[in-house]
């Protein structure tokens, strides 16, 4: 038996005196405690509502409106996109593959070939065309009948002048005011 | 001034006579609608004309029957080009040559064409065509630019602007589209 455990047997005259102090401070402090908890989840509660009335406030919408039209910001994005380390992030991007890689999923996708074969089949897109093709035809067709009418009227001046005739006389516009 | 008007949705255009020319067809002008009529008739006939030489090609025909159906084929190919004109002179009064270069045959008096003065027209076209194309040469210049066949046939060809195809197009299609956005109360009121 070593000398530890001799010590450690022997009675010890405050040991009373310490669990009757340990049991008092649990309970004056378990309430101190419980209101430090509760104020912790209020303030967390408070925080939250804040940011939620902060995110719905107009103010935050007019804040944004500001920034998004300041000289300064406008200046800083501008600066930041013409700087050179925009350009080498671009750089890097195209050099990465990733462009390219999205590009060979997008061209072996089926989804994107049916999407593009809805839209041109869609009646939005034939009209378009259609009204293109119209629009083509009546553009020719202005040229065609502005060009005829001055070969009308060179014509017609030569052949009177020819035959001795005056230039015709045009018909009279009519009055707007009748 | 008259020509094609717009009109509602599922309605054809209202050819209008106009009330005073702006002004007389000129020789070049006609030309180039003539040319237009011309290649659509060409176009149609040449598409009946295969088809039915497709068919005969199929039978045995002797020749002197293939000889009478080639007539046959020019007679109704003669009547078929001068009911076109006929019948687009005596309706619209424009051809679809005549509408592209926004021309109308109307009466001398500026009033629509009757059939049986359209046929007298397509009589006199053949006739002023006949002497190597001498009786078109007045309307380089008469007052009112007319050819023998209007003389002939008491008739003017005026400048009938109005919308074109693709205005005429875009206007349906509006009225389409504005019909469509109004109220099913409004739409069954306007129907009823």
């Amino acid at each position: 038996m070593s000398e530890n455990d001799g010590a450690r047997s022997m009675p010890n005259p405050f040991r009373p005196l310490i669990g009757f102090g340990t049991r008092a401070a649990t309970a004056t402090l378990k309430p101190i405690a419980g209101a430090v908890e509760a104020a912790a989840e209020a303030g967390l509660g408070l925080e939250r509502r804040a940011v939620n009335r902060v995110l719905e406030s107009e103010e935050l919408e007019r804040v944004v409106v500001v920034a998004i039209n300041s000289v300064h910001i406008q200046a800083a994005l501008k600066q930041a996109l013409e700087s050179d380390g925009a350009q080498q992030l671009v750089d890097t991007l195209f050099d990465s593959g990733l462009i390219d890689h999205v590009f060979e999923r997008l061209l072996a996708s089926e989804s994107l070939w049916h999407m593009i074969d809805e839209i041109a089949a869609s009646p939005a897109v034939t009209a378009a065309i259609s009204q293109q093709g119209l629009g083509f035809a009546d553009e020719v067709g202005d040229q065609v009948r502005s060009r005829s009418r001055k070969a009308d009227d060179w014509m017609e001046r030569t052949a009177r002048r020819l035959i001795g005739r005056p230039p015709r006389v045009l018909p009279a516009e009519p009055d707007a005011s009748t | 001034m008259g020509g094609v008007t717009a009109a509602g949705p599922g309605e054809a255009p209202v050819v209008a006579a106009p009330a005073q020319p702006t002004g007389y067809a000129g020789l070049a002008t006609r030309v180039v609608s003539f040319t237009v009529d011309a290649a659509i008739i060409t176009v149609v006939d040449v598409i009946i004309g295969v088809g039915a030489a497709l068919i005969l090609s199929l039978l045995h025909i002797p020749h002197d029957l293939r000889t009478i159906l080639a007539v046959i084929g020019a007679v109704i190919y003669a009547i078929g080009s001068i009911a076109y004109f006929a019948i687009f002179w005596s309706t619209t009064g424009q051809t679809p040559g005549a509408r592209l270069m926004q021309i109308q045959v109307l009466t001398a008096d500026l009033g629509p064409v009757k059939p049986k003065r359209a046929l007298v027209r397509c009589v006199g076209v053949i006739l002023a065509a006949l002497p190597l194309f001498i009786g078109f040469v007045p309307i380089l210049y008469d007052s009112r630019r007319r050819g023998f066949q209007d003389q002939f046939a008491h008739t003017v060809v005026v400048e009938a602007p109005g919308p074109s195809i693709a205005e005429v197009s875009r206007a349906k299609k509006r009225a389409i589209y504005e019909a469509s956005r109004r109220p099913v109360s409004e739409r069954d009121a306007l129907d009823g």
